[in-house]
């Protein structure tokens, strides 16, 4: 058991409390609040009046599949070689000992989104990992959380370049929708017909177990993903949103969950030259349900909370920017009954903070991540 | 005149005004400077008050106006990588003032700005200082040229000996590629002054007179250099020479501070908040600006604008001090030692009596989330505000 003495608590969905205790047994969060009899630990840890947070998520990266410093060799975020992939899982393309995830619990993040890349119009699973540990089986928190899909510039470059198709947006559109109509054909025959591993692999998103995440940066491509979704009555997450505040009411129309970022990012194509912040602001004042993510490595995860201090430069609350890395993007990665806040039996992810997290000069002090801690200032990674 | 007050200024030369002024005159410079200053009669007055000023931020080495942001390739004038040695090109001819980026330099407190060539090639061309507000280039310059953009390591590796099969394919070559260049000028440059002389007529090579220019140290070889031994080899080339240079992004500098701090070398320091994307970036550390300011390097900072977007230069100042620089010389590492750098403090880089009025205006203390930038001035004029979403 593991006591925490004397911190600032913010819970992200019961209020913040000062001079708290929280108990850790068992990789969960055994009790929290004034006075916790923290009798029977084997450690404690005192507070001192620090603030103690949930372990941030960053809901949408590419960690240990672009791996940092290595180059070449060490990417495989797109199987770029055919534009529908619904059959690949990240989970087979993860490397633990990328050095990110340690600059990751540096950074307070404890829970991470993975997703294949935006080359193909379906580009397989993405799985939310916690960030610790050497085998990836062992410390998959949810797999998988949707089926990565991609409109815009990124499949019509990739394969117009080559003269395949998608080489327009319609292009686009038309394969992900037969795909989705092929799979539709393919359930509905039942057992008796050879197996179409693209159909199978689409099985889960039609029977709405699982959303398409939708890779989308202009205002028509974002329509496009919620029309296609409406037409097959499937579940749908849009990722990066960049022009969302354009088409707000499509938005809430579609009922759609929106991951955006990496808001940091410089416009490096013409479909993001809208990005900015103001997407984040507007959603969240429209009661539009989002996250921020940094897209790892696009802007590099450990700026993860810096973009949440900038949002708050743009009008964003304090309250809403802690909410948009933490609980917010547990629901978006569907993990919001295990991480992303602080309550009774829940995981015990959590970022003990030398002040307010949102100061541009405020240090992770200590990580812990299932009741253990991964990370301690001024102390070098095991 | 325009009279600001009530802010707090922070001039970075000379001493912090808590409720300071600045008259500013018709010419865009500052008149005065202080506190309680005699007011006019039909001055225009910005108050202000419980605000913070600081001097408008000078990003040492970017890319604005020469990477297409938001435009894809018809933009894109980065690097003119088909041949290894190209001295004769220069970023001015590139730069479009009515690019994106410009405003994003404004959003992020840039008004000066140095604007250098891509690092594809040993020898990649001039660079030049511009203000960040206008339509011509020219009418923009602040100097040209600011120095010969140089560089070392992967990418000269990449763009020629593995994109086009030709030199340099190996670190080796491309040092060797840049001494024989500053040979080459040197004969070049003795041939000139005997041409003269002798009252000869002499064929000017615009390639070979830009490393004249460095030879004659008119102007510093700016050295791309990341990786630890790259910059130790930029240091060995430009002794050999005896030229004045500056180290371009020094991303391992920390790993070898004694040594730089021993030479006294200017580093511009960044892209900061940057993913490690290259093998020769695997060591980058938010510690390094100051690991090098306490070695006794000369640290300006720069975003490398795209890489790291220049509307967050404030920021990654911030992270910088986070981690290490001293507030007073983190605000330097933006401002005044930048300007020094590139030659233009008489104009640019602190609030003073007859230099430029470009400043910011922040909400709170620098370096704080609660000291965003609020407006941005060049010479008097507001260039930018922040807009309420």
């Amino acid at each position: 058991m593991l006591g925490i003495r004397d911190v600032t608590i913010v819970t992200m969905q019961n209020g913040t409390m000062t001079k708290g205790d929280v108990l850790l047994a068992d990789g969960r969060i055994k009790a929290y609040g004034e006075a916790v009899d923290l009798a029977g630990c084997e450690r404690i840890i005192e507070g001192r009046g620090r603030v103690l947070t949930p372990g941030l998520i960053d809901a949408h990266t590419h960690l240990g599949l672009s791996e940092s410093g290595v180059g070449r060799e060490g990417t495989d975020t797109n199987e770029s070689t055919h534009p529908l992939t619904p059959y690949l899982s990240v989970r087979d393309g993860i490397n633990m000992q990328d050095q990110a995830f340690e600059s990751f619990r540096r950074a307070g993040i404890t829970t991470v989104g993975i997703l294949p890349g935006s080359g193909n119009i379906l580009g397989g699973t993405g799985l939310a990992l916690k960030c610790r540990g050497d085998i990836v089986d062992d410390v998959v928190l949810k797999d998988p959380i949707g089926m990565k899909a991609a409109l815009g510039e990124n499949p019509k470059g990739l394969y117009g370049e080559r003269k395949q198709s998608p080489a327009t947006r319609m292009g686009n559109a038309a394969l992900l929708r037969s795909a989705l109509l092929r799979a539709k054909d393919y359930l509905n025959k039942g057992e008796d017909h050879p197996r179409d591993p693209q159909s199978e692999a689409l099985i889960p998103v039609l029977k709405r177990e699982i959303p398409l995440i939708i890779h989308v940066h202009r205002h028509d491509d974002i329509t496009t993903a919620i029309r296609i979704a409406n037409e097959f009555g499937v579940k749908c997450h849009l990722a990066h949103v960049t022009d969302g505040y354009m088409v707000t009411d499509v938005l809430k129309r579609g009922g759609v969950y929106c991951g955006v970022g990496p808001t940091m990012h410089y416009p490096s194509k013409v479909e993001n030259k809208e990005r900015d912040f103001r997407t984040a602001v507007v959603l969240d004042r429209e009661n539009i349900p989002f996250c921020l993510f940094t897209d790892h490595p696009v802007v590099d995860g450990r700026n993860l909370v810096l973009t949440a201090s900038i949002a708050t430069q743009w009008g964003l609350s304090d309250e809403s920017a802690l909410a948009a890395i933490t609980v917010w993007a547990a629901r978006y990665l569907g993990v919001e009954n295990r991480v992303g806040s602080i309550a009774v039996d829940m995981d015990a992810d959590l970022v003990l903070w030398s002040g307010n997290p949102l100061e541009l000069t405020t240090f992770v002090d200590m990580t812990i991540i299932d009741g253990e801690i991964v990370y301690q200032r001024g102390m070098q990674p095991c | 005149m325009l009279v600001v007050k009530g802010a707090k200024i922070y001039p970075v030369l000379g001493t912090t005004l808590e409720r300071g002024m600045m008259i500013i005159n018709d010419q865009g410079r500052i008149h005065a400077i202080g506190e309680n200053l005699p007011v006019e009669n039909g001055d225009r007055v910005l108050d202000v008050t419980g605000k913070v000023i600081i001097p408008g931020l000078i990003d040492a080495h970017s890319h604005v106006g020469m990477w297409g942001d938001g435009e894809g390739r018809p933009g894109y004038d980065g690097n003119e990588s088909v041949r290894p040695i190209t001295g004769e090109v220069r970023a001015l001819d590139a730069v479009n003032p009515r690019q994106m980026s410009f405003a994003a330099a404004r959003e992020g407190g840039i008004t000066t700005v140095q604007i250098v060539p891509g690092s594809g090639n040993p020898i990649g061309g001039l660079g030049f200082a511009c203000k960040t507000q206008g339509t011509v280039i020219d009418e923009m310059v602040v100097k040209h040229p600011t120095g010969l953009k140089g560089a070392l390591g992967e990418n000269p590796k990449r763009a020629h000996g593995h994109g086009q099969k030709q030199a340099p394919a190996t670190r080796m070559a491309t040092a060797s590629m840049i001494r024989e260049y500053f040979r080459e000028a040197r004969t070049y440059g003795e041939q000139k002054d005997k041409a003269r002389e002798e009252g000869r007529p002499f064929r000017t090579d615009l390639n070979l007179e830009s490393g004249l220019l460095v030879l004659r140290k008119e102007i510093p070889f700016r050295v791309h250099a990341h990786r630890h031994d790259d910059i130790v080899t930029a240091i060995r080339i430009c002794e050999e020479f005896d030229i004045h240079y500056s180290i371009e992004h020094c991303t391992d500098g920390h790993l070898i501070a004694d040594y730089l701090g021993k030479k006294g070398i200017t580093a511009m320091v960044g892209p900061g908040l940057s993913a490690a994307s290259k093998v020769e970036t695997k060591d980058l550390s938010d510690e390094n600006p100051a690991i090098l300011a306490r070695h006794g390097v000369d640290v300006c900072l720069m975003t490398d604008h795209p890489f790291l977007n220049c509307r967050y230069f404030l920021h990654y100042a911030a992270i910088a001090h986070k981690y290490g620089l001293p507030f007073e010389e983190t605000l330097k590492s933006i401002t005044i030692n930048p300007a020094r750098a590139l030659g233009i403090e008489d104009r640019v880089g602190s609030l003073e009596v007859g230099k430029d009025a470009d400043f910011l205006v922040l909400g709170g203390e620098p370096f704080s989330y609660k000291g965003a930038i609020l407006q941005t001035y060049i010479e008097g004029q507001r260039v930018w505000e922040r807009e309420v979403y």
